[in-house]
């Protein structure tokens, strides 16, 4: 990966840790749905693509991706320069990053519990 | 009870006092009632009387929720407890007034100083309907229509993120976490919030006239904020919503967090939060406290009412995290004031003459006192001291008052989810 | 007659005036020094207790609990006393009294806490921690029983049974306290020493008033040590102030070691004070000093000043610990005021028997309701629904919502009082709280006249 691209992520990854809380609901198959979808969203956005959000989960999903990249495009005025391509990569870089810190490498034993 | 209840069982007792508190208050219809350890142990059937008196008085409603206190480790129990019976025992009862196009239950707030107006108060502003508060200022027969809401904004995940995950199981009612606290993290919560019902740019006008307000205020503490280490060491889920925001927001260096009840997942929360170096502790007792606040030598220490008297004594002023100084602490003025409450406590001159032992140290005798702008002030450029821009707070006693008789816009309904 | 002892006739208990036996015995065990009490029960037991002293008094203070759980209801959870010993003689090493305090969770499984304290004298404290002095003092207060006043009564006495020594008179004289503030316990302190008596005052709480010093770290304590305490029954006599709160103490001082008791009277008001200085020099033979009788004349002249003036046919409702609220009455009819409604807030059966009551319902002149197993909705029925008119209220903070309600000014007294800063440095006992209290009470009534414009023109002229 190019150094911009891996730049990139962990900058994304540690605006995410400090500022949202979509990432850390209370079950691992949870965290896999919204990482997924959240991210999916916010990579569509962010290459101006069509998001699907007629359906209230999906909406949902949608709005905390706005929001986010909103935010990524005041915080980081890096990523107007990045071509879809790259973007892409990132996020798919990012997702990667996202899923070990809060899922497979997560300490959190409470993700496992078969309730809910 | 008493001891022969314990003996031949209390369940008469509690149907005579179930009447007997009916009667007394003609005008309440609802009752919630807990069991407890001696209840629990002897094996009452709570649920069988509160049925009978149901049958008995048609108009009344009574919530049991079963969680005795050898039940769990901590309260964190007792909160999961009351979420599932709610949901398995009173959601879907009452059909609600929809007034709104766009509707919410705003869960895990408590309402602590008025936190849950002021953010209703947002809510209504952009023409959203709360339909229930889970639970503070909330109703008994809004939260059994809970199942009516388009959408589940949750603000304190440890305590009812529960219910949150069974309404959007059952009901398939989205779950948005959200943070009050800080002028980001609400903005972007209103912003988001917004979105989702296709209404963000009253969101952002609301934002916009709220940070104009607060922001030089803000922004005045934050100067004279600047490094001034923190202890952040609530019992649940405050570490989290604060531990980023005060550092970005009031300059302050969090230097450890704890949590008394709380989870893994708070502790992954706010140890995401915290910058490199922080000490995060699990549930520490009494020597474990002391000994840390020694170590660390924080300016200030945001914790509980008991242990706050504990760093009083070793002469570290604190905040109290639960029910605040002079809050409440949401929304933006709300944010304002918690950074007046940090100042004072930081920069308080009298708890500054705590360290001086008049028997051994120089007593100054030119100085008949001193406040708090010579205190925190010194430092300063003059720029900054001189600023015509930067003010304290200039906001009431009672910041509540002008909600009260607020009146808000109307929107009026064009049927569901009109705007999507 | 005009006065009238009743019970509550509702089943329900709706606004306890009093909280549990374990946070009596909780109380008791903070005034001993290096003592570190275990609840044996759920984390709630100590958890809310400690916040509710936390809140009178503004001070930290240090309980244990054996953190009962869900296993434990079922298989029991002495287990769980014996680890908090051990936890809890490791991490502080200067702890030596360690009283087991039972809860209504650990009473109903039955645990035997007498069991594992003869256990650990036997097994840890012998092997692991020989050559260290440890006391372990199990304490049964289940809060099915009675209330935090007989929880105190039972603890005393459990205190006493453990420590009380048969030695050479010491001649000294024993002040079982009862449930006291520091200002009180300075109070009485300083009555005993103008009368040259080397009182044992158990328990010694004045140190609760914890300063803030440059250095170290001075946390709220007791100071009733243990050679106090062993003293106890090597002394000339005991008076117990509280006869709910101390008697069962000092009656087992008398029985056991001869130690004259004499209960009561709470020394609330100048004619108990009076009565409970004779008593002191009956027991030790030393005079009444002339400077008490300055002291007692200060009292006089300050409370006569406010007296017919401002305080005669004033209508007061009194509740708290049934020890105060009697001697409160009692000085009250002696400041010509009307107390109207006592409360007494458990289901002690006792009180019928009590000469104070019976010289109250004998006496009384005017209508008077004395209420037993009371709780506070029967203050606020009798107000909201019945049109009791009130002047005043003397009772602690958990009252503050009825007061407000039907504006009648609460004078704060009693446990807990969280909602006025530093009340408990006044004392209400002897010459000086007697003192305080009038004018106390007169003050609130300015300040109530002045919010309400009721005449409060002739204060001008006062």
């Amino acid at each position: 990966m190019k150094q911009a691209i891996t730049d990139g992520v962990e900058a994304l990854m540690d605006y995410i840790m400090k500022n949202c809380l979509w990432q850390f609901n209370s079950r691992a198959w949870d965290r896999v749905e919204q990482n997924k979808n959240i991210l999916e969203k916010a990579t569509q956005i962010m290459c101006k693509e069509e998001v699907a959000k007629e359906t209230p989960m999906e909406r949902c999903y949608w709005a905390e991706a706005q929001t986010m990249v909103e935010e990524f495009l005041k915080k980081f005025p890096w990523l107007q320069t990045m071509d879809a391509g790259d973007i892409k990569e990132m996020m798919a870089g990012l997702k990667e990053r996202l899923d070990y810190q809060t899922i497979t490498g997560s300490l959190n034993q409470e993700l496992k519990d078969p309730n809910y | 009870m008493k001891e022969k209840h314990i003996i031949f069982g209390a369940e008469k007792v509690l149907k005579d006092n179930i009447r007997e508190a009916f009667k007394a208050f003609p005008h309440i219809k609802r009752m919630t009632i807990y069991q407890t350890c001696a209840s629990a142990l002897i094996g009452d059937d709570i649920e069988a009387v509160a049925q009978e008196i149901m049958d008995e008085m048609p108009e009344v409603d009574i919530f049991v929720c079963n969680s005795p206190g050898f039940a769990g480790p901590s309260q964190s129990g007792g909160h999961h407890k009351i979420n599932i019976a709610w949901v398995n025992k009173k959601v879907g009862q009452v059909e609600p007034k929809i007034t709104s196009d766009y509707v919410i239950n705003y869960v895990g707030e408590y309402n602590i100083q008025g936190d849950q107006e002021v953010m209703t108060d947002y809510f209504k502003r952009m023409g959203i309907q709360v339909l229930s508060t889970f639970t503070g200022n909330g109703s008994y027969d809004d939260l059994r229509a809970m199942h009516r809401a388009d959408l589940n904004v949750l603000e304190c995940a440890r305590s009812a993120e529960y219910i949150c995950n069974e309404l959007r199981k059952r009901y398939g009612i989205p779950r948005m976490d959200i943070d009050g606290f800080g002028f980001e993290p609400l903005a972007s919560s209103l912003r988001k919030i917004g979105l989702f019902f296709g209404i963000e740019d009253r969101a952002n006008a609301i934002i916009e006239a709220e940070i104009k307000r607060w922001q030089p205020e803000l922004d005045w503490y934050k100067e004279r904020l600047q490094g001034k280490r923190v202890c952040l060491w609530p019992g649940g889920s405050k570490l989290w919503h604060w531990a980023h925001v005060i550092h970005e927001e009031m300059g302050l260096e969090v230097v450890s967090v704890y949590t008394k009840f709380g989870h893994q997942g708070d502790m992954e929360k706010g140890i995401s939060r915290c910058e490199v170096g922080a000490l995060a502790i699990d549930d520490p007792n009494e020597l474990e406290g002391v000994e840390a606040m020694y170590k660390l030598k924080p300016d200030l220490i945001i914790t509980g009412k008991r242990p706050g008297e504990v760093a009083k004594k070793i002469r570290v002023p604190y905040l109290n995290a639960h029910a605040y100084h002079n809050g409440p602490y949401k929304g933006f003025e709300g944010w304002v004031r918690f950074a007046r409450d940090i100042y004072n406590a930081v920069y308080s001159p009298i708890h500054q003459l705590a360290f001086l032992d008049i028997s051994k140290d120089e007593i100054r005798t030119d100085q008949s006192f001193v406040t708090r702008k010579m205190l925190s002030d010194s430092q300063l450029s003059p720029d900054i001291v001189n600023s015509t821009v930067m003010r304290e707070y200039t906001g009431e006693f009672d910041s509540l008052k002008h909600l009260r008789d607020a009146t808000y816009p109307q929107f009026p309904l064009q049927g569901k989810l009109a705007a999507m | 007659m005009p006065c009238e002892l009743k019970a509550k006739e509702r089943t329900g208990v709706i606004n306890p005036i009093f909280t549990c036996q374990p946070a009596g015995a909780q109380y008791a065990s903070i005034g001993i020094k290096d003592c570190i009490a275990i609840v044996h029960g759920g984390q709630g037991c100590v958890m809310f207790v400690r916040l509710w002293f936390s809140q009178h008094y503004k001070e930290s203070f240090e309980l244990a609990s054996s953190s009962l759980h869900e296993d434990g209801a079922i298989f029991g959870a002495t287990h769980r006393v014996e680890e908090a010993v051990d936890v809890l003689l490791m991490r502080y090493p200067d702890v030596k009294v360690v009283p087991i305090i039972s809860t209504c969770s650990t009473e109903v499984i039955g645990d035997d806490i007498d069991g594992v304290v003869r256990k650990l004298n036997e097994g840890l404290l012998k092997e692991k921690y020989a050559g260290r002095e440890v006391h372990l003092i199990p304490i049964h207060t289940p809060s099915f029983k009675g209330s935090h006043v007989t929880g105190y009564d039972v603890a005393v006495e459990a205190i006493l049974k453990h420590f009380a020594q048969k030695g050479e008179p010491n001649g000294k004289l024993n002040l079982l306290t009862g449930w006291q503030n520091p200002g009180d316990v300075r109070t009485l302190k300083h009555l005993m020493a103008e009368m040259q008596v080397d009182a044992n005052v158990i328990f010694d709480i004045e140190e609760f008033d914890a300063p803030l010093m440059p250095e170290g770290n001075h946390v709220a304590h007791g100071s009733t040590t243990i050679e106090d305490l062993k003293n106890s029954g090597s002394a000339i006599g005991t008076i117990a102030l509280n006869r709910y709160e101390v008697s069962k103490g000092a009656k087992y001082l008398e029985e056991e070691f001869s130690v004259p008791a004499v209960i009561g009277p709470s020394p609330i008001g100048i004619r108990n004070t009076d009565t409970f200085l004779q008593k002191v020099s009956e027991l030790t033979g030393k005079p009444i000093p002339m400077s008490l009788v300055k002291e007692r004349g200060i009292a006089i002249d300050a409370i006569t000043d406010v007296a017919h003036m401002f305080l005669a046919e004033k209508r007061v409702a009194i509740y708290g610990n049934p020890d105060l609220v009697i001697g409160l009455a009692e000085f009250c009819l002696d400041l010509e005021m009307k107390p109207v409604l006592l409360l007494l807030g458990d289901d002690t059966t006792t009180y019928p028997d009590d000469p104070r009551i019976k010289a109250l319902q004998e006496k009384v002149d005017y209508e008077m309701e004395i209420i037993m197993n009371a709780d506070l909705w029967e203050l606020g029925n009798r107000l909201q629904n019945e049109g009791l008119k009130l002047d005043l209220i003397l009772g602690h903070s958990k009252g503050r919502f009825l007061a407000m309600d039907h504006h009648v000014p609460l004078v704060r007294v009693g446990f807990p009082v969280f909602d006025r800063a530093g009340l408990y440095r006044q004392p209400t006992v002897g010459y000086e709280g007697a003192m305080l209290l009038a004018e106390r009470m007169a003050n609130i009534w300015f300040a109530d006249m002045e919010y309400t414009a009721n005449k409060e023109w002739l204060l001008n002229m006062w």
